[in-house]
């Protein structure tokens, strides 16, 4: 799990930077940023990733959007992502499942439930 | 033509009235239009202040962020030091020096301890997201109050409004922010997926 190869959206520097430093203290050393949905795909289409995570609310392409658009290509229908947001409420956890998000974690998170998201993630894909 | 003196003097008075009447609502117009103009200046202020604490207490967590992976890095240095010192010594270096191994054990301890302690500052720092998501919002809200500020000046005032709209380029935000340390929402969350998977939802 370790030589996972992660893709990190968010439109937050701060934020980037924090989960790009959570992911390092839970071994996982190849992460990319992107920062936005627009920026992320961008990087989907160079790049071959085996995780994301994202953030929702973002502008030029928000997490949703982005989301949607990752789940309608053929090529990323098993690609596991995991939403880091803000977002609590009941109908928007319900919206992002629908568009195809795996795993989810409501921010402020802590680094425990960061790396236990993902190996759960990574285990129920598999 | 009719002279003064064929006016009833009930229609004199209705007529002054009316005149007084109009007399007051605009020098009320005339008091209120200066709230107006006022408000219609200080609500892109407000909003631009909103900006500039976002932008300055992003700047400064970064700085916060930069003290705390040198203090991780130079903890992470010290403790592989610790490792290979410990190494170094022989196997029965502190069989008869317990003084000694107590003594570099407490100070394994207290360095892994101070570098769980940044991390946890690392961690704190999340909240600059989520403030700067609720200022997104309240700069979001002040940019409709200004457009209906407008609006009603526009109806008020007899020349074309050709002032340009606020800059509505703001934070991307979720108005329902909080920056909450319990577990509470995470539970919620995890109970629901756990609903869903299970083919459960209400």
């Amino acid at each position: 799990m370790a030589d996972l190869k992660i893709l990190a959206v968010d439109d937050s520097p701060t934020m980037r930077r924090i989960i790009i430093n959570t992911l390092k203290r839970a071994g996982f050393h190849d992460v990319t940023e992107a920062t936005d949905g627009k920026d992320a795909l961008a990087k989907l289409k160079v790049d071959r990733y085996n995780f994301v995570i994202t953030d929702w609310n973002m502008p030029e392409m928000d997490g949703l959007t982005f989301v949607t658009n990752v789940r309608s290509s053929a090529e990323f229908s098993s690609l596991p992502i995991l939403m880091v947001t803000t977002r609590s409420v009941k109908d928007d956890i319900l919206q992002a499942m629908r568009a195809g998000v795996n795993n989810y974690i409501v921010k402020p998170f802590t680094p425990d439930t960061l790396k236990q998201k993902i190996e759960q993630t990574i285990l129920n894909a598999s | 033509m009719v002279h003064d003196n064929q006016v009833p003097d009930s229609l004199k008075r209705e007529l002054t009235d009316l005149t007084r009447a109009i007399d007051e609502v605009v020098c009320h117009f005339k008091k209120t239009q200066y709230p107006f103009e006022d408000s219609n200046e200080k609500v892109p202020e407000a909003t631009h202040q909103l900006e500039n604490i976002t932008r300055q207490t992003e700047e400064a967590t970064h700085r916060v962020l930069d003290m705390v992976e040198e203090i991780t890095g130079g903890i992470s240095d010290v403790v592989q030091d610790l490792k290979v010192l410990r190494k170094a010594l022989p196997a029965t270096y502190f069989k008869n020096r317990s003084k000694v191994r107590d003594t570099f054990e407490r100070i394994v301890e207290k360095v892994e301890k101070s570098q769980d302690n940044a991390f946890a500052i690392m961690d704190a720092l999340q909240f600059q997201d989520i403030t700067a998501q609720q200022m997104g919002h309240t700069a979001h809200l002040l940019d409709e109050v200004e457009a209906k500020l407008r609006l009603i000046k526009s109806m008020f005032s007899d020349q074309n409004q050709n002032e340009q709209d606020s800059d509505s380029q703001h934070q991307s935000f979720d108005p329902n922010a909080r920056y909450d340390l319990s577990n509470e929402n995470q539970v919620r969350v995890d109970n629901l997926l756990e609903s869903v998977k299970q083919g459960r939802t209400d």
